[in-house]
């Protein structure tokens, strides 16, 4: 029933450039694919491992960076890129990780913050590899057997194929053992080792997974925008994927994922009213911040567990 | 015959203050140890440094023959002893269901693939733990629970589903740090019943109380520690009839100390 469900709504979601030709609404929806795979990464470090990580931004600007160079600068493919990108990052994640993970949670908040900080500083000031604040525009078209994304419609198959197939992962991994075990890491350390489980690896494989996907997503991000400059590690991102989490429900698989595409599409809503629409959004968050502090599904969980807690009284 | 664990000259301080300084002593297969002594004398960080949850400053710490000194907490837990918190622990977030096959998860042989492309291994182990899971929750009498998230149970109930956790992978031995604290008094008898059950099967444990009278039911060997020192060791019986220990522990004389226990039965 459940699986129905969902493979009826990502068959949905796939079939929408049969349903609109209008390039306004098809590019709300890659921003909405690409975002919900970014905060299902995040979400995977910080909701699942309780590792605040503010890497993600530098990861996706990586991302970016990495596949807009591999075609413009290196010559190779749009794909040839996505793998880079997703490579270089998970390494990054390793190296970062290693010794970040074994000081206490803040230095790992701080320490990622300062690597995403640092990723921007080098796409401004290596002017030789990024080309600083001019940025890299007119990214191609990506193509595959001869079959051109040329249009935002062809273009958005790209975000949606990764987008299910990143979530399709992030599923399997997070309803796994292995999501369990990084609850559990989250939850109680201490008791993790004590029960043979070390939890240095988990943490590692989480956070260069959560690294490798969101780099990719940048990845494919930048080829929408078709240039890539320095604002593409603008905070917004980071805010934006963060929000993702938190309304939905850090450490909630489908939270996290329905309030992805609800919060890609609110602000497109309220353009009705061009002047507040940003103030609007701003109240609809504060408010939902203050209805559900445990995120949309931190919601329904309260309900189950009263529910749970009368029937045992 | 070789003792299941054996400690020797086990060291550790800090700042120059001798937590434990210099104890020994050996646990047989199939017994019950309790380790006994007033506050700070060293009980717990006795037992941190016998699971790698501080490292020993010297001394050595054997499992089943093999030297488990100075190896990490997790790879102790690995060999086979398993132990649980003063201050319980326990997933707060995780059902009850989750709390026990996680800690049975490092015992089978189902890989990181295995996890994540479901297969047949990791369906067999998964209902593996599942099996034994409820027989360790009918075991401690919260079976009615067992769908329910461990933060809703009581401190005593969560000291029991520890419990259960650290038998789950069917250790060699089972390190109890204050099971029965913050326990209803009537809750005491079952812990103690589930212990003797667990004993008689062959489970081997060494249990740090402050519960006299608890110690006194259940254990083979009771050891006493002060200061840092071991005071004593023998039969509860010997151990009760020790006027160090009396002194030391209790602070009182041995009538004064029968009173006491009277009390408290």
């Amino acid at each position: 029933m459940k699986a129905t469900l969902i493979a009826a709504a990502a068959l949905a979601f796939g079939a929408l450039p049969w349903l609109t030709d209008s390039n306004y609404i098809l590019g709300i929806a890659v921003s909405a694919a690409i975002y919900t795979v970014a905060a299902a990464a995040l979400n995977l470090i910080y909701g699942y491992t309780g590792l605040l990580s503010f890497a993600q931004l530098g990861f996706w600007g990586i991302g970016g960076y990495a596949s807009a160079l591999t075609v413009m600068t290196f010559g190779g493919t749009f794909w040839q890129g996505l793998v880079w990108a997703g490579l270089i990052n998970a390494a990054l994640a390793l190296v970062i990780g290693y010794p970040t993970l074994r000081t206490g949670r803040h230095a790992f908040v701080i320490v990622t913050l300062t690597f995403a900080l640092l990723v921007t500083l080098i796409a401004r000031d290596w002017v030789d590899l990024t080309r600083g604040p001019l940025g890299i525009p007119g990214l191609p078209a990506p193509s595959l057997f001869g079959f051109e994304f040329r249009t935002t419609s062809r273009f958005y198959w790209i975000a949606w194929a990764y987008a299910v197939l990143a979530l399709a992962f992030l599923y399997a991994l997070c309803t796994s053992r292995i999501g369990r075990t990084l609850v559990a890491i989250k939850q109680n350390e201490p008791l993790v080792r004590a029960q043979g489980i070390s939890p240095m690896p988990y943490k590692l494989a989480a956070f260069a997974v959560s690294a490798a996907i969101t780099g990719i997503a940048g990845g494919i991000f930048a080829f929408h925008l078709k240039i890539i400059d320095p604002l593409f590690l603008d905070f917004y991102y980071m805010q934006t994927f963060l929000i993702m989490v938190i309304i939905g429900g850090a450490g909630s698989f489908w939270g996290v994922v329905i309030a992805g595409v609800a919060l890609s599409a609110l602000p497109e809503l309220l353009r009705f009213s061009s002047d507040f629409r940003m103030i609007i959004y701003g109240f609809v968050l504060l408010i939902a911040m203050l209805v559900m502090p445990g995120g949309l599904a931190g919601w329904f969980g309260q309900r189950r567990l009263a529910r749970m807690r009368a029937a045992l009284q | 015959m070789t003792a299941l664990l054996e400690i020797r000259e086990l060291r550790k301080s800090f700042a120059g203050v001798h937590a434990v300084d210099g104890v020994s002593f050996d646990i047989r297969q199939g017994s019950i140890t309790g380790l006994i002594g007033p506050n700070g004398s060293g009980k717990s960080t006795t037992i941190d440094c016998i699971a790698g949850f501080q490292q020993a400053d010297g001394g050595r710490v054997m499992l089943a023959g093999s030297d488990i000194t100075g190896r990490a907490a997790h790879d102790i837990a690995r060999a086979g002893l398993m132990r649980t918190f003063q201050t319980v622990r326990v997933y707060e977030g995780l059902s009850l269901r989750s709390n026990l096959t996680i800690a049975a998860q490092q015992f089978d042989n189902a890989t990181w693939s295995d996890e994540l492309f479901r297969t047949r291994r990791y369906r067999l182990a998964a209902e593996a733990a599942e099996a034994r899971a409820r027989e360790l929750i009918e075991l401690v009498g919260l079976s009615r629970y067992i769908e329910a998230e461990a933060g809703i149970l009581s401190y005593g109930q969560k000291k029991l589903l520890a419990l259960a956790a650290a038998l789950m992978p069917r250790p060699r031995i089972v390190v109890l740090d204050e099971p029965v604290a913050g326990v209803n008094p009537t809750r005491i008898r079952e812990v103690e019943d589930v212990l003797r059950q667990l004993n008689a099967a062959g489970e081997t444990f060494l249990i740090v109380e402050h519960n006299v009278e608890f110690i006194t039911n259940l254990c083979h060997q009771v050891i006493v520690l002060d200061q840092g020192r071991k005071l004593a060791e023998g039969t509860a019986v010997e151990i009760h009839n020790d006027p160090r220990v009396l002194e030391a522990y209790l602070g009182m004389t041995p009538e004064m100390a029968e009173a006491e226990m009277r009390g408290a039965a």
